[in-house]
C-alpha cells in the first residue's frame, strides 16, 4: 500500500512499532560501555585515514572485494537492527529500491558522508561503515531506522548522523542511506 | 463590447435568482445573507502560549494556540531544515528557505523569506549563498543576534562557513570563513559563536555593517572524546546552557569580550547514575528565564541514548543547581488514537493511555511569560502535551500538529 493511500493513524502505529521494536533490540544487544569506548576510539583512529571522497574513483574501480569472514548470512539489509546500521538515520535503500549497499535507480549518491564503526556478528569484527546518502528524490518513506552508537554532535560531522550529507551532492534533496564496508576498524 | 439587450438581461437575473417569497412562514427562520468573497483572516496578535511545530515533510512550520488547541497559520518552508526566526521588535519572521527549480533538483537558491507577523505573508526575500546546512534536528544552524539587525545562518557544504544577512535593510552582506568549526550562537548585538571540532569556542564579533571585525578561539572546554555537549543549548540572558551527554551542565557565559566557562556540575547524582537516568531527545532542554527553571527530558538507558525520547522532564533551580520538581511524560500516543476514532477525551482516552506503549516525549519548549506554559513533542504520535510549566499539571493535547513534525518553537513574549 502507497504512503498516500495509508491511514494516518496506521502510519502512525507502524512507526511506533517499529520504534518500540527497535527500542527492544537495543537493549538486547547492548554491550559493555568498554567495549563501545574501543570501538568508538579505533573508529576514531581510523578516521584520519580515510578517504572523504569516495564515490568519484569507486564508479571506475572495481568493486573492492568482500573482507575476509563476511561469507554465508549476514543478517536483513532491509531491517534496523541488521549490524551495519549502528550508527545510522535515515530511510534504509534497501527498502527503496536500492540496497545496503547502492543507491535507488534514478538517485545520486553523496561523496562525502558520515562513518560509523559496527560489529559484524558472522565474524565478531568491527568494520569501518560509510553511510553514503542517496540524494535527489523526495523522502522514500520507507523503513525509518534511527540507532547511534557512536554518534556525536554536527559539531563533529563525520560522526553526525543527524547532518544531511546530501549537501555534497548536485541536490540535496535526501531520499535514503546505504551502509558500506569502508574496511576492517583498526584494534586500538 | 456589444451590449447585451436589456429583456435577455433581466432574463438572465430571473433564471439565476430565486422567485421572491410569496408570504412569510413563520416556521421558517430567515434565509442566510450571503458571504464575503475573498477573505483572509490576519494572524492573531503573538501571544507567549503560540506554539510553532515545524513539518520537513509538509515542508511548513504552523502556529498553535496552546489555551484551545487552535492552528493560528503556517509558514511554507521549501526543503531542508525549517528553523523560523521571530523578531518581536520588527513584527516579522525570517525563514532561511531552500528551493529547487525542478522541485527535488534543478538550480538550487536559498533565500531568507521576511514574513509580516501579523499576516504570515512574505514581505520580501534576501537572496543567499546556497550553501546553508540541513541537519535533522534543525537547532543551532540560524540565529538573529540581539539587537535583532544582523542574521547569521550556518552553512555545510561539508565546508563551514556562515552567511551574515542584514534584516533591517534586508540584504546580503557576506559570507565568513569558519573553517573547523559549525553552528551559530548569537552572542550579542553583533557577536555570535560556533562550535570547533576541538571542543572549543569560535567567537566572531561584526562590525556595524555586518562584516567581520574580529575573532577570538577559546580553549576546548568540554571533554569532546570522553563527554561531549550536545548542540541543543538553550540561551538565558548572556549565559548559554550546554548538557553533555553524560548530563553535565557547562555553561558559558558571552557578556563580556571572551567567553567565560563556569565549572560544570551534574544533572544526574549518584542513585540518578545508579539507576541508568541520562539526557535524551531531539531537543532536550528548556529554560524560563524569569524564574531560572531549566527543564531537561530524562529517560533511564544506556551509551548511544542521547536522541532516545524522554519519559519524565526533570526541573531545576539553576541557581540552587538542585532538582526541584519531576513531571511524569503522558501518553501522547494513547491521545494520538483516541483522537483518530473521533473520541478524544473520556473512558477511551483514559484506556489507551494505559493500554498503548508509551513513546514518550521528543522535544521540549516553554514560554517566558509570569504564567508559562510546557510544550512537550511526540513526533511518532504527533501531538503535542502542554504543562502549566510552574506547577507541572497537565492542561491538554495539542493533536495532529503534523505527519513528521520537527523542531518545537514557543517564541512570542
Amino acid at each position: 500500500m502507497s504512503r498516500s493511500e495509508t491511514p494516518s493513524w496506521e502510519r502512525h502505529l507502524d512507526r511506533w512499532a517499529e520504534a518500540a521494536a527497535r527500542q527492544l533490540a537495543r537493549g538486547l544487544s547492548r554491550r559493555s560501555l568498554l567495549g563501545r569506548l574501543g570501538a568508538t576510539l579505533a573508529g576514531a583512529a581510523a578516521l584520519p585515514l580515510l578517504p572523504v571522497s569516495r564515490v568519484s574513483a569507486a564508479s571506475s574501480d572495481p568493486a573492492p572485494a568482500a573482507p575476509e569472514g563476511l561469507d554465508g548470512p549476514e543478517g536483513d539489509p532491509s531491517s534496523c537492527q541488521y549490524w551495519r546500521h549502528c550508527a545510522i538515520d535515515g530511510f534504509l535503500c534497501s527498502c527503496c529500491g536500492g540496497s545496503h549497499t547502492a543507491c535507488p535507480p534514478g538517485t545520486v549518491m553523496s561523496p562525502v558522508t558520515w562513518i560509523g564503526t559496527c560489529r559484524n556478528p558472522a565474524d565478531g569484527r568491527q568494520y569501518v561503515i560509510s553511510y553514503n546518502d542517496c540524494c535527489g528524490k523526495h523522502l522514500c518513506g520507507r523503513c525509518l531506522c534511527n540507532r547511534n552508537e557512536g554518534d556525536r554532535p554536527a559539531y563533529l560531522p563525520p560522526k553526525s548522523n543527524d547532518i544531511n550529507w546530501c549537501a555534497s551532492a548536485p541536490s540535496t534533496v535526501y531520499h535514503c542511506s546505504t551502509a558500506i564496508v569502508l574496511g576492517v576498524a583498526t584494534e586500538s | 463590447m456589444r451590449r447585451m439587450p436589456a429583456a435577455i438581461l433581466v432574463l438572465s437575473f430571473a433564471v439565476l435568482l430565486p422567485p421572491p417569497p410569496s408570504g412569510a412562514d413563520p416556521e421558517r427562520p430567515e434565509p442566510l445573507p450571503a458571504d464575503a468573497l475573498g477573505v483572509i483572516l490576519p494572524a492573531p496578535p503573538p501571544a507567549p502560549h503560540q506554539v510553532w511545530v515545524a513539518d520537513f515533510v509538509l515542508e511548513r512550520t504552523a502556529g498553535f494556540d496552546a489555551n484551545d488547541g487552535r492552528l493560528l497559520g503556517m509558514l511554507s518552508a521549501g526543503v531542508g531544515t525549517i528553523a523560523p526566526l521571530f523578531s518581536q521588535a520588527r513584527g516579522e519572521i525570517y525563514l532561511p528557505e531552500t528551493y529547487y527549480s525542478r522541485g527535488s533538483r534543478g538550480t538550487r537558491t536559498d533565500v531568507v523569506t521576511i514574513y509580516d507577523a501579523a499576516t504570515l505573508a512574505p514581505e520580501a526575500e534576501v537572496v543567499v549563498p546556497p550553501k546553508r546546512a540541513d541537519v535533522v534536528h534543525a537547532m543551532a544552524l540560524s540565529t538573529l543576534l540581539d539587537d535583532g539587525r544582523f542574521l547569521a545562518i550556518a552553512n555545510f557544504t561539508p565546508a563551514t562557513s556562515v552567511t551574515i544577512v542584514d534584516v533591517e535593510e534586508r540584504r546580503l552582506v557576506g559570507e565568513i570563513a569558519t573553517a573547523g568549526c559549525h553552528l551559530v550562537y548569537a552572542a550579542g548585538p553583533r557577536r555570535f559563536f560556533m562550535i570547533c571540532g576541538d571542543g572549543s569556542l569560535l567567537q566572531v564579533t561584526l562590525d556595524e555593517a555586518g562584516h567581520e571585525q574580529a575573532r577570538i578561539r577559546t580553549p576546548p572546554f568540554f571533554a569532546i572524546l570522553e563527554d561531549p555537549v550536545t548542540e541543543k543549548a538553550v540561551r538565558r540572558g548572556d549565559e548559554w546552557i550546554f548538557v553533555s551527554f553524560d548530563g553535565l551542565v557547562h555553561s558559558v557565559d558571552v557578556a563580556g569580550e571572551t567567553p567565560r566557562f563556569a565549572e560544570p556540575w551534574s544533572l544526574l547524582d549518584e542513585a540518578d547514575r545508579g539507576a541508568s537516568w541520562r539526557i535524551g531527545g531531539v531537543q532536550h532542554l528548556a529554560v524560563h528565564e524569569a524564574s531560572g527553571r531549566l527543564y531537561s527530558l530524562m529517560h533511564r538507558g544506556g551509551p548511544d541514548e542521547h536522541k532516545v525520547p524522554g519519559t519524565e522532564i526533570w526541573v531545576y533551580d539553576l541557581e540552587t543547581r538542585r532538582r526541584v520538581q519531576t513531571i511524569g511524560i503522558r501518553n501522547l500516543l494513547g491521545a494520538f488514537l483516541a483522537q483518530q476514532t473521533g473520541t478524544p477525551g473520556g473512558a477511551l482516552l483514559w484506556l489507551l493511555e494505559r493500554v498503548v506503549p508509551n513513546p514518550g516525549v521528543d522535544s521540549i519548549a516553554v514560554s517566558q511569560d509570569a504564567d508559562p506554559r510546557l510544550f512537550g513533542l511526540s513526533r511518532s504520535a504527533g501531538t503535542v502535551a502542554v504543562w502549566d510549566a510552574r506547577s507541572g499539571e497537565f492542561l491538554r493535547y495539542l493533536e495532529n500538529v503534523g505527519i513528521a513534525p520537527g523542531a518545537l518553537q514557543a517564541p512570542w513574549r
